[in-house]
C-alpha cells in the first residue's frame, strides 16, 4: 500500500524533455480537462496520455487493496477516492463522446486534415465516430432515402453537417499572464489576462490558449 | 453543470479535524494524508472528513473563516463595496452547506454562521444580478469576474452566456440582412 503518491510517468513537453510527474498532479490535470471539455464548445485534443496513466494507477491501487483486511480503515478512503476518481474520467470521456456523436461529419472532415501527432481524437474515438456516422448513414438510407424520388436519395453529407459554435460565451480563469487578446467583435479592444483572474469572454478568442493551458475554463 | 458537480470540486478543499483513532499516514492518489493521531488536528481532504465525521471517528473543525463575527464583518464591507469583495473560499457556499450538514454539533454558533453567509450570498447574487443587467444593456463583449465564485458563476451560467449569445446572433443577422439588404439597392 505503500509509495502510491510517488508513482511517477513520464510526459514529453514541447521540447522533447523529459518531465517527471506525480499522479497527483497527473489527477489534477485531468480535472482541468474535464471542466475544459465540458465547457468548450468544440472538442478539444485529447489527453489519452493522462486517462491511461489515471487508469494505470487505478488499477495498481485496486490490486493493493486487495491485500488489505476488509475491516481495514484505508480499504474505504481508497475505495472512496478511487470512485471520485473514476467520476472525472467517465465524465470527460463522456463529454467527448457526446460532442463526437452531435458534431460527427464536422469533426471527422477537420480530423482529416491533421496529422496523426496533433489529430485530436484517439485511436478509439476516431473509429467510434466514424462507425457512428456509417450507422447514421445507413439509418438514413434504410428508414427514407430509399423510399424517396431517385434525385433525392443521396446521402447530403453538407447539409447535415452540424458545427459547434465557436462564438459561444465562456468562463475562465487565466493560469498564466496573457496579453493582448483582441476581443472579437469590438473594434481593436484589446485585454489583458492576470493569473488567476477570471473573466467571460467569446470562446473563439480563447480557444488556442484553453488548449495551449495559458487558461482553463471554469 | 450540476450544483452538485460544483460541490463535488469543493470537496477537494482542506479541512481539520480532531480524529479519535491513530493511523499511518495513508497514501492516497491524490496525494498523502495524516499520520493521525487521536486528539490532534490533521488537515484532510472535506470528502474525507465528511466520511470519519459519519463514522463518528473524528469532529471536525471549523474552517478559520467560518466564524460569525468575521462573517457579519465582511458581510457589511460587501454592503458597501461596489464591487465584489474577496471571499475566503473560493467554495465558501458550498464549504459552509457539507461542514454545518454534518457537522453542526462541532460548530459553535452553526445559526449565526448560516445566516450571515445566506446574507452574504443574497447581496452577492443581487450585486450580480444588477451588474449582469447593467452588462447586458451596454452590449459588452467581455466582462471580468474577479472574485466571483465556483457557485456564484455557475448560477449565472445558463442565463449569462447564453444572452450573449443569442444578442450575437441578433447582431450578426441583423448585420446580414442589412449587407444584403444594401447591396440589393444599389
Amino acid at each position: 500500500m505503500e509509495d502510491n503518491g510517488d508513482v511517477t510517468m513520464t510526459a514529453e513537453d514541447d521540447g522533447q524533455e523529459e518531465e517527471e510527474v506525480t499522479a497527483q498532479s497527473v489527477l489534477l490535470a485531468i480535472e482541468e480537462a474535464w471542466l475544459n471539455e465540458k465547457f468548450a464548445p468544440e472538442i478539444l485534443p485529447h489527453r489519452s496520455d493522462l486517462v491511461d496513466c489515471m487508469l494505470q494507477q487505478i488499477t495498481h491501487m485496486e490490486e493493493n487493496m486487495k491485500r488489505l483486511d476488509k475491516e481495514d480503515l484505508r480499504l474505504m478512503i481508497h475505495r472512496m477516492e478511487l470512485d471520485r476518481i473514476k467520476y472525472v474520467i467517465t465524465n470527460y470521456l463522456r463529454a467527448r463522446l457526446e460532442k463526437i456523436e452531435k458534431y460527427t461529419i464536422h469533426i471527422l472532415s477537420q480530423e482529416a486534415t491533421r496529422s496523426s501527432e496533433e489529430c485530436y481524437l484517439t485511436v478509439a474515438e476516431l473509429q467510434f465516430a466514424k462507425e457512428f456516422l456509417a450507422n447514421i448513414e445507413m439509418l438514413f438510407k434504410t428508414i427514407a432515402l430509399q423510399h424517396m424520388p431517385g434525385n433525392f436519395q443521396t446521402f447530403e453529407v453538407d447539409t447535415l453537417t452540424v458545427k459547434p459554435n465557436l462564438q459561444a460565451y465562456v468562463f475562465l480563469r487565466a493560469n498564466d499572464r496573457i496579453n493582448g487578446i483582441i476581443v472579437p467583435g469590438s473594434m481593436d479592444e484589446e485585454i489583458d489576462l492576470e493569473p488567476g483572474s477570471q473573466h467571460i469572454i467569446q470562446y473563439s478568442a480563447v480557444a488556442d490558449l484553453v488548449k495551449s493551458g495559458a487558461v482553463k475554463l471554469i | 453543470m450540476d450544483p452538485c458537480e460544483v460541490e463535488f470540486l469543493s470537496e477537494k478543499e482542506l479541512v481539520s479535524i480532531v480524529p479519535n483513532f491513530s493511523f499511518d499516514t495513508i497514501h492516497l492518489i491524490s496525494g498523502s494524508v495524516g499520520p493521525f493521531r487521536a486528539g490532534l488536528p490533521v488537515k484532510v481532504p472535506i470528502w474525507l472528513a465528511v466520511n470519519l465525521k459519519q463514522q463518528q471517528k473524528c469532529r471536525i473543525i471549523n474552517q478559520d473563516w467560518m466564524d460569525a463575527d468575521s462573517l457579519n464583518e465582511a458581510k457589511e464591507e460587501e454592503k458597501l463595496s461596489k464591487l465584489f469583495t474577496k471571499m475566503p473560499s473560493n467554495h465558501y457556499m458550498e464549504e459552509a452547506q457539507l461542514l454545518l450538514n454534518v457537522a453542526s454539533d462541532d460548530i459553535s454558533d452553526a445559526d449565526r454562521i448560516k445566516t450571515a453567509i445566506k446574507d452574504i450570498w443574497d447581496i452577492r447574487m443581487s450585486k450580480l444580478r444588477t451588474s449582469i443587467d447593467a452588462f447586458l444593456k451596454s452590449e459588452g463583449l467581455h466582462a471580468k469576474l474577479d472574485h466571483l465564485t465556483a457557485m456564484e458563476i455557475n448560477s449565472v451560467r445558463p442565463l449569462l452566456p447564453h444572452a450573449l449569445d443569442q444578442m450575437l446572433r441578433i447582431q450578426t443577422g441583423g448585420r446580414a440582412t442589412q449587407s444584403h439588404y444594401s447591396g440589393t439597392s444599389q
